[in-house]
């Protein structure tokens, strides 16, 4: 009796890992709980209805295997790019709170991530992320001279950010009805993406 | 002569120490293979989301009247490669070609999209042409003209499409923008370029074709069913069926369906026969029945045959005698009848046309020293039929 008590932990349901089924194997699904009735409307055909018999309130987990399997990109690039619709999400949702003091400007958007192809992504997702709040997106990006560039690149990221936010607005790269988001990575051993604002020479982080 | 040696000297051994060892080497070529895997299955679906895209800006044009836009940068999933690029890139300029109620005018702009570079006084500044529509403005090319980003990205187990269209004037205002994103577990819609509608509609074509004959379906069959020799003595001569009756699909995907049928045989001068047969199938590949590719069904079921005429005398327990065998072709023969089971696969087009195989055990004569058998698994299997069904 006890040894059959333990049999779902040892076999448990699909894709949770087990005796039969690794652990690299489950991490190629993405799973996600949804009722019956959205799950019949989604998949016709490929879920079985409840009888009348069963929970009314019967729940569904469906399975999605990854796209891109393990090893085909950098760890890090594949951790950002598999959350990139949330993280996108989240930035244009934490600028709201702000958005009743700054009146009337236009965001623009700066991607510092150490891989130009993912940073141009993690750029063009935050962009369509403030368009759908319906603000007014800029795709100019402010520049900065070199000289300006070479000192701020040895700064550690505390100070940098703040300087360079103010030199933007010093040299007037950055106009007062600008607000520049920038999201960085500020240690490239990170998978998680910081994002901060920049308003007439002032900088902040974002919550 | 002395530094010509030393830098072929210097490149080789540069090369070598770039040259890859044969395991990193065979780790490439299967990155490689994995990765044309994947883009050959992602393809379709960032077709459809290149649809849906169309789709949306036909149904609200972003502008008023035609407008000439520059497809400034296509980019696919990181990781896939720049030829899946290409395809997308083509894609959308076909499906943008066929419809030109979405009021987007194609333009080339070679200076838009090369890399260009303006040394001011204040800084110099390499980017993309529509990076700095001051200096296209310098280079000829009129301003106000707009660019067409477009990114693909595989986000866990999802494909997102975003698209956004800059005006390339020196603020560069970004003047619509999409998302639309989609699982690629979801089958492709593969609408027609020229005719592109909606997903919600694509999706209820796809269930109407789902369902396009409802849950019955008229099959006609016709079939041959060959019973193995003996090791002595006479055969039973091979039958031909023509099968007709209904089948029914359990559910819309029709990975279980079963099936009735009544058939009739007759070939002058030998043999006549009715049957009655009952089957289920279960879909072996895949859990719903596809539209596009062949379906293979397993299917067991069982049949009751009655047969009579001159050349139905082997249908019997009993050794056959020469003269027995002359005695009933001059007679009409005995009327036999007998019960069967079978195990079969059946090949299905589309719901259209099938080709199926079978064995089948005939228990009342499975001791009978008229029938061989042609394959023995505990149970003999005295006969095979192969059977190519049409259904309506």
């Amino acid at each position: 009796m006890i040894s059959v008590a333990f049999l779902p932990l040892l076999f448990p349901a699909a894709p949770a890992p087990g005796l039969a089924r690794s652990r690299a194997w489950a991490r190629q699904y993405d799973c996600e709980r949804i009722s019956d009735e959205v799950a019949l409307q989604r998949y016709p055909g490929r879920v079985r209805p409840s009888s009348p018999e069963e929970d009314p309130d019967r729940t569904v987990v469906i399975c999605h295997q990854r796209l891109l399997s393990e090893g085909l990109r950098e760890p890090r690039d594949e951790a950002v790019l598999r959350d990139l619709r949330d993280t996108a999400d989240a930035i244009a949702v934490a600028t709201e709170g702000l958005r009743p003091g700054l009146g009337e400007v236009t965001w623009l958007v700066d991607v510092h991530y150490p891989d130009g192809e993912v940073a141009d992504k993690i750029g063009f997702a935050t962009k369509n992320a403030l368009m759908k709040r319906s603000l007014s997106v800029s795709d100019r990006v402010p520049l900065l001279t070199a000289s300006d560039l070479g000192v701020l690149t040895r700064m550690p990221p505390e100070q940098a950010y703040p300087k360079a936010c103010r030199r933007y607005h010093d040299t007037g790269s950055l106009g007062d009805d600008e607000v520049l988001v920038a999201v960085v990575q500020l240690d490239v051993r990170q998978t998680t993406l910081l994002a901060g604002i920049c308003h007439q020479g002032r900088w902040g982080w974002l919550p | 002569m002395a530094a010509v040696t030393g830098l072929l000297a210097s490149l080789w051994l540069s090369a070598a120490s770039h040259a890859a060892s044969p395991v990193q080497e065979a780790q490439q070529a299967e990155l490689e293979r994995v990765r044309l895997q994947i883009a050959d299955q992602v393809q379709l679906v960032a077709f459809d989301l290149v649809d849906e895209m169309v789709v949306s800006l036909r149904d609200d044009p972003v502008f008023d009247k035609p407008t000439p836009v520059v497809l400034a940068d296509v980019t696919v999933p990181v990781g896939l490669g720049a030829g899946m690029a290409s395809l997308v890139e083509n894609h959308l300029a076909t499906v943008l070609l066929a419809n030109p109620d979405t009021h987007l005018q194609l333009v080339h702009c070679p200076s838009c999209t090369a890399v260009v570079v303006h040394s001011g006084p204040e800084a110099t500044v390499i980017s993309r042409g529509h990076d700095q529509p001051e200096t296209l403005e310098k280079l000829g090319v009129g301003t106000g003209q707009h660019a067409l980003f477009v990114d693909v990205e595989a986000e866990g187990a999802f494909l997102v499409l975003r698209a956004r269209l800059t005006r390339l004037t020196e603020s560069q205002p970004i003047v619509w923008s999409h998302t639309v994103a989609t699982s690629a577990s979801t089958p492709a819609l593969l609408r027609q370029p020229d005719g592109l509608t909606t997903a919600s509609e694509a999706r209820a074509e796809y269930l109407d074709a789902l369902r396009d004959r409802g849950p019955i379906a008229v099959p006609l069959r016709f079939a041959v069913r060959t019973f193995a020799r003996p090791d002595e003595g006479v055969a039973a001569p091979p039958f031909v069926w023509l099968q007709s009756g209904v089948e029914l699909g359990v559910t819309d995907a029709q990975a279980w369906t079963s099936s009735i049928l009544v058939g009739y045989s007759f070939i002058p001068q030998a043999y006549q026969g009715i049957m009655g047969q009952a089957r289920v199938h279960r879909l072996l590949t895949g859990r719903a029945r596809s539209h596009i590719k062949p379906d293979l069904y397993g299917f067991v079921g069982a049949a009751v045959i009655s047969v009579w005429g001159p050349a139905t005398g082997a249908f019997s327990s009993e050794v056959l005698t020469a003269d027995e065998i002359i005695a009933a072709l001059e007679e009409e023969g005995p009327r036999t009848s007998f019960g069967t089971l079978q195990v079969g696969l059946d090949l299905r087009v589309g719901q259209r046309i099938g080709l199926s195989t079978f064995l089948e055990t005939i228990p009342d004569y499975a001791n009978s020293p008229n029938f061989g058998n042609y394959v023995r698994v505990g149970l003999g299997f005295q006969s095979l039929g192969s059977e190519v069904t049409f259904w309506f």
